[in-house]
């Protein structure tokens, strides 16, 4: 479920109906987990909706309830200071996730940042799969060069993420090579996106 | 033989660590503190924690010198070394002497020892039969340090796993994967704000570093928040401190 402070909104991947429900209902009310993780940064779980103890959302808990959701998790899909939405997994019984579980769960919410970031730079298919599979997240090397590019360019952080792996798509070299040299300023952006590969 | 001084100083890292576990702390900055004390109590040159992510790779969180950053980073990168050794068996690597020709870890030993390095420790960052990362300490000179040293760093390790684990521990019953993530998250909010002030402060990005905690320290701002409203832009780049007078470095 992507999230924007905007209230633009997106739907990357849903598995069924009831998560389709809970994106939905959550975007109408302004209300629920995925909204408090996405603001927070933190994991919210709340493994017994009927109890009061977790946190609750007076508006959505009964129409979740209505729909046969007893628990639901959701985590925040960051990089950095960049909040991009949240990962939902919900159960129609109550009970928390594993240990085993939520950490799969941050580790797909990973995967789901870095899947947006590939997405809107214009990945071509099958490149992101590579990538992760070939290990690592994205070094310190390539926050520092958002940094950088973002002040060099007057855009967000986010969009700075997004120009260097295009960049590094469009060259066919790794994305920690683009950033290396945005930090030795070896290689300078123009800020005309139509020398880009974005429009 | 001035033990006295030693061991204080060494007491009061502890309090002062501990105390700064007592309100609302940013993870990060304990853990630079942490690294700076190791340096300025234990007998070692530079210091540095790694940790683990929830998919069990190991991430830099802390390092008190560049020079120790990047080897740390290399070490990550080339898959061998006594961070990797210490994280991966749960037991402490002491008093290991770099000599050229290294079988155990060839790589590593060589970037260190053109990086000026002659011995390493390494610490596992333990709880509760699990290993979360690891307190590196390396020194420009070879010689070993003594058990004292070693009890006091394996104490300074523990604090720096116990300011994970209890980081707003109190508010929610966050599990070990959350707090890791969290902590790799702040470090990741760092170095983007890092970015940008290197950028429009025209300084490196350890000036940059310098100026973010200065600034975090002035204004009574946590690290890590502050970062974060640098990177997105809520506080403007051109409005952290600067350097009075400027400090040329390296």
């Amino acid at each position: 479920m992507l999230l924007s402070d905007d209230h633009s909104k997106g739907s990357l991947c849903r598995t069924d109906d009831v998560a389709a429900f809970i994106e939905e209902t959550q975007y109408a009310l302004g209300e629920g987990p995925s909204i408090d993780a996405y603001l927070s940064g933190r994991s919210v779980l709340a493994q017994n909706l009927r109890s009061l103890s977790v946190p609750h959302w007076p508006v959505f808990t009964p129409l979740a309830l209505d729909k046969g959701i007893e628990a639901i998790f959701s985590f925040p899909v960051r990089i950095g200071a960049v909040r991009l939405g949240a990962l939902n997994v919900y159960r129609s019984e109550t009970g928390a996730l594993s240990t085993d579980q939520r950490s799969d769960a941050l580790v797909l919410s990973d995967v789901a940042a870095r899947t947006i970031v590939s997405l809107q730079a214009y990945a071509a298919p099958g490149t992101l799969s590579q990538e992760i599979e070939n290990g690592a997240n994205f070094h310190f090397v390539v926050h520092q060069a958002a940094g950088i590019l973002s002040e060099q360019l007057g855009i967000s952080v986010q969009d700075a993420l997004v120009r260097i792996r295009a960049r590094a798509f469009t060259d066919d070299r790794s994305i920690d090579d683009v950033a290396t040299d945005i930090v030795n300023h070896v290689l300078l952006f123009d800020n005309d996106l139509s020398n880009e590969d974005k429009d | 033989m001035d033990f006295m001084p030693r061991e204080a100083s060494i007491i009061r890292t502890l309090v002062e660590l501990a105390d700064n576990l007592v309100e609302e702390y940013d993870v990060v900055e304990v853990l630079c503190n942490l690294s700076d004390r190791c340096v300025e109590t234990l007998n070692v040159d530079s210091a540095g924690v790694m940790l683990a992510s929830a998919s069990g790779d190991l991430q830099v969180v802390a390092s008190s010198s560049d020079a120790m950053r990047s080897l740390e980073l290399f070490e990550i990168q080339a898959n061998e070394g006594p961070c990797l050794d210490a994280f991966r068996s749960g037991e402490p690597i002491l008093n290991h002497e770099l000599l050229q020709n290294d079988l155990r870890w060839p790589r590593f030993t060589k970037r260190a020892l053109d990086d000026g390095f002659h011995s390493v420790h390494a610490l596992p960052m333990r709880l509760r039969g699990r290993t979360i990362g690891a307190l590196n300490l390396f020194r420009i000179s070879q010689g070993s340090l003594t058990a004292n040293d070693v009890l006091a760093a394996q104490g300074l390790a523990d604090v720096a796993t116990i300011a994970i684990i209890q980081h707003r521990a109190s508010l929610e019953a966050y599990e070990l994967n959350d707090q890791l993530n969290q902590a790799l998250n702040s470090r990741i909010i760092i170095e983007q704000a890092k970015g940008k002030i290197a950028e429009s402060a025209k300084v490196d990005l350890d000036q940059a570093f310098v100026l973010l905690r200065n600034h975090a320290r002035n204004h009574n701002l946590g690290l890590t928040d502050l970062c974060r409203y640098v990177a997105n832009g809520t506080i403007s780049s051109v409005s952290i401190d600067q350097f009075t007078p400027p400090t040329p470095r390296r």
